[in-house]
């Protein structure tokens, strides 16, 4: 167990060092062309000339030569929110709901940044909020991030901790 | 008098082990306790409104997670209705296909799978683990840290784990703050064995997140959940917390597996009466429900409870199958210090070696047990001609393979070296020919020179304080001419612009092929089906350096 002192340490760092580059994508678009299934998997073979960077690089962009020139970067090798929506019904096609679910509140979170995942992390560990805070954070997430999903899933989590007693107190 | 036997007998390793009586009142019992709650299921409006005898009115947070994220709702009042005894049947079964079953396994309750599995003994549940595991191709997951936090021998290490033939690596601390160094050294020593292999560093949680998105890991798996709500509290999360964790990684492109383990309630002191393995089934359901690919368990770091009690080794085995009845990867335990005896220690691995998971070991040390900073392994570094042959005398496919000195030797110098590279062109601290040579030829840690710790740890501060990335990773390697490995490790990072490798059991071949559930599906029908080595794979496993080849005598 790191402690918190050191813990807050890390996430003030990756705030100064991060911040302003991570939000990357401003909106969730939905997948290009027809569904995916598994006969499209693996993506990185079957579907490689489709499928990008956030920056819009494509899996062939992304060379050596690049790194050295510096022409790529660490944010061209992040997943995209398209990426994991064609995941996600790949998952689907192999009846795998539960696991899609979870691509797709992550893909809503690609445009959170860093840092700000992590604390919204921390704020929903137990008797870290309030049932305030915790509303805050999920009209953030829907407005500021356009995370829908994951805004109705911290909003259930208020009123769940407020009954069992588990929010800040 | 006192008997000669009996004195020679209590001095066996195994009578050094810790055994106790059932005790269910408090929980200490590993499966079909008398106080484990009745499967039953009651649907209002596609709402569940009772779960496995208990009304929404009293639910806690995870009867609640469980009966909204868990179960599919579509099957369950007809999967719940049908006998458990018919339901073990079919599982082991050879003529009932995973596809069928998973079907009706994933409408289930938790009470119901483990009646379920209560009419089951071991070899009807390495059955059904050879048939419910999602991967066709078994695999292997190991251990590498130190004692010292050595980054240079973990660099030797993780090289010579990789060419013998783990596709998971793990590390985790001695010093909280070292964290950095050892996932760094695990990155490219791992790299340097072979291409592909996913690494990950097990720290506090929000912490390992970070050095995933750094791009210095490439999955997590010590995320864990727990079966009673308090100690779910008491571990400091939610099911809800957990679950945007999960989002988390996978928003970063990262893999991510979840950890839970039977006797865990109990150590914590809030069974709240109920057997280990039906609280673990909780575990189970609650991975399922987040909605992550899989789980490491096997009781983990809490084998010492489930070993202690009558059927216990039975339970751990069933909690493995539970999971992959659940539709779950399975990275299925025997990684701590298990028994003093080889015989028990052995027995309690065959159960996932012979039917085969994908991860048979979720940390077998790669290092001597005095350097596994998991509380040792139930396998080590010593055993490990002991585990080639055991693969040898069944024919069974355990994931690794016997290695020549000179190869190791080889491996483990060049790891030592890039590292040296890179931490020269990172700017961070000295890595000395010393030390390389050392490494190089080391047992353990034990062989290795000391280094200066408070140099070591302002330089992983500084490291973080730097942003130092993956691809910071990829430039320094290429600057030290080591181009196919930069290429390997630049592999790594492009993993997470596809995504693939966050489905269902995903492994990495050297070619940066995904291999998953759902590419590589499990198969088996019985005798001729499901997975079988290749010729080519059955000759290495053969092809140990000391067997006498007859040719030689004539």
């Amino acid at each position: 167990m790191m402690d918190n002192a050191v813990l807050e340490k890390m996430i003030k760092e990756v705030m100064s060092s991060m911040n302003k580059e991570d939000s990357y994508t401003s909106k969730t678009e939905s997948a290009p062309g027809a569904r995916m299934t598994e006969a499209n998997y693996p993506l990185s073979e079957k579907m490689g000339k489709t499928i990008k960077a956030p920056t819009g690089k494509t899996l062939d962009e992304i060379t050596i030569e690049g790194v050295m020139n510096g022409t790529i970067t660490a944010n061209d090798v992040k997943i995209a929110p398209e990426t994991l929506e064609m995941q996600a019904q790949v998952a689907e096609s192999v009846g795998r709901d539960a696991f899609a679910r979870n691509l797709r509140r992550a893909a809503e979170l690609i445009a959170v940044p860093d840092a700000r995942v992590l604390e919204i992390y921390n704020a929903l560990r137990p008797y870290r909020s309030t049932k305030a805070e915790l509303l805050e954070i999920a009209d953030e997430l829907e407005s500021k991030y356009c995370c829908k999903i994951n805004s109705a899933f911290v909003r259930e989590a208020a009123m769940l901790y407020e009954s069992r007693g588990r929010l800040k107190k | 008098m006192k008997s000669k036997r009996f004195q020679v007998l209590s001095e066996r390793p195994v009578n050094k082990d810790g055994f106790v009586k059932e005790w269910p009142e408090v929980g200490l019992i590993a499966m079909n306790s008398p106080y484990d709650p009745k499967p039953s299921v009651k649907l209002e409006n596609g709402v569940i409104v009772e779960l496995d005898g208990k009304k929404r009115a009293d639910f806690d947070l995870l009867d609640t997670f469980i009966a909204d994220y868990s179960i599919n709702k579509e099957n369950t009042e007809k999967v719940m209705a049908m006998d458990s005894l018919k339901l073990a049947h079919m599982l082991a079964d050879i003529n009932v296909g995973r596809d069928e079953l998973v079907k009706l396994t994933t409408a289930m309750t938790p009470a119901k799978v483990v009646e379920i599995v209560g009419h089951m003994n071991v070899l009807e549940l390495m059955m059904a683990l050879t048939k419910m595991r999602a991967r066709k191709t078994p695999s292997n997951q190991c251990h590498v840290t130190n004692l010292k936090d050595n980054p240079i021998q973990i660099a030797a290490d993780a090289a010579e784990a990789a060419l013998r033939g783990f596709d998971e690596q793990e590390t985790t601390v001695g010093i909280a703050r070292y964290a950095p160094f050892n996932a760094l050294a695990l990155l490219v020593g791992a790299q340097v064995g072979r291409p592909g292999i996913l690494t990950q560093c097990a720290v506090e949680e929000a912490t390992e997140l970070i050095l995933g998105m750094r791009g210095l890991t490439a999955y997590a798996e010590t995320v864990s959940v727990y079966g009673t709500e308090q100690v779910f509290i008491d571990g400091d999360d939610t099911p809800w917390s957990k679950s945007f964790l999960a989002s988390a990684y996978a928003s970063r492109g990262l893999k991510m597996r979840y950890t839970s383990g039977t006797g865990s309630e109990v150590l914590m002191g809030y069974a709240e009466k109920k057997s280990m393995l039906y609280l673990e089934a909780r575990c189970i359901f609650v991975t399922k429900g987040a909605g992550v690919q899989g789980l490491q368990n096997g009781s983990i770091s809490c084998i010492g409870v489930p070993g202690g009690v009558p059927g216990g080794i039975r339970a751990v085995l069933a909690e493995n199958v539970i999971t992959t009845m659940m539709d779950l990867e399975v990275a299925s335990g025997n990684d701590q210090t298990f028994s003093h005896s080889d015989i028990r220690r052995t027995a309690r691995t065959l159960m996932q070696m012979i039917p085969g998971t994908d991860f048979i070991f979720s940390g077998y040390s790669a290092t001597p047990n005095y350097d596994n900073m998991f509380a040792g392994s139930n396998f080590d570094a010593d055993d490990y001609d002991d585990y080639n042959i055991l693969q040898r005398d069944l024919k069974v496919d355990g994931g690794l393979r016997p290695v020549l000195e000179e190869e190791v030797v080889k491996v483990r110098n060049k790891a030592a070296k890039v590292l040296q590279c890179v931490f020269k062109e990172l700017d961070l601290t000295v890595i000395t020919d010393e030390e390389v040579e050392a490494a190089t030829y080391a047992h353990g840690s034990k062989d290795m020179p000391d280094r200066n710790v408070v140099d070591d740890l302002n330089s992983t501060e500084d490291m973080m304080k730097r942003g130092i990335t993956g691809i910071d990773v990829v430039k320094a390697i290429k600057k030290s001419g080591y181009d196919d490995l930069a290429e390997s490790l630049l592999g790594m990072l492009k993993l997470r612009v596809s995504g693939d490798h966050l489905h269902t059991s995903a492994i990495i071949d050297s070619n940066f092929h995904v291999i998953s559930a759902v590419n590589d599906k499990n198969d088996y029908r019985g005798p001729g089906t499901g997975y079988a080595m290749s010729e080519a794979r059955w000759n290495e496993v053969q092809d140990i350096p000391n067997a006498i080849d007859a040719a030689d005598y004539k």
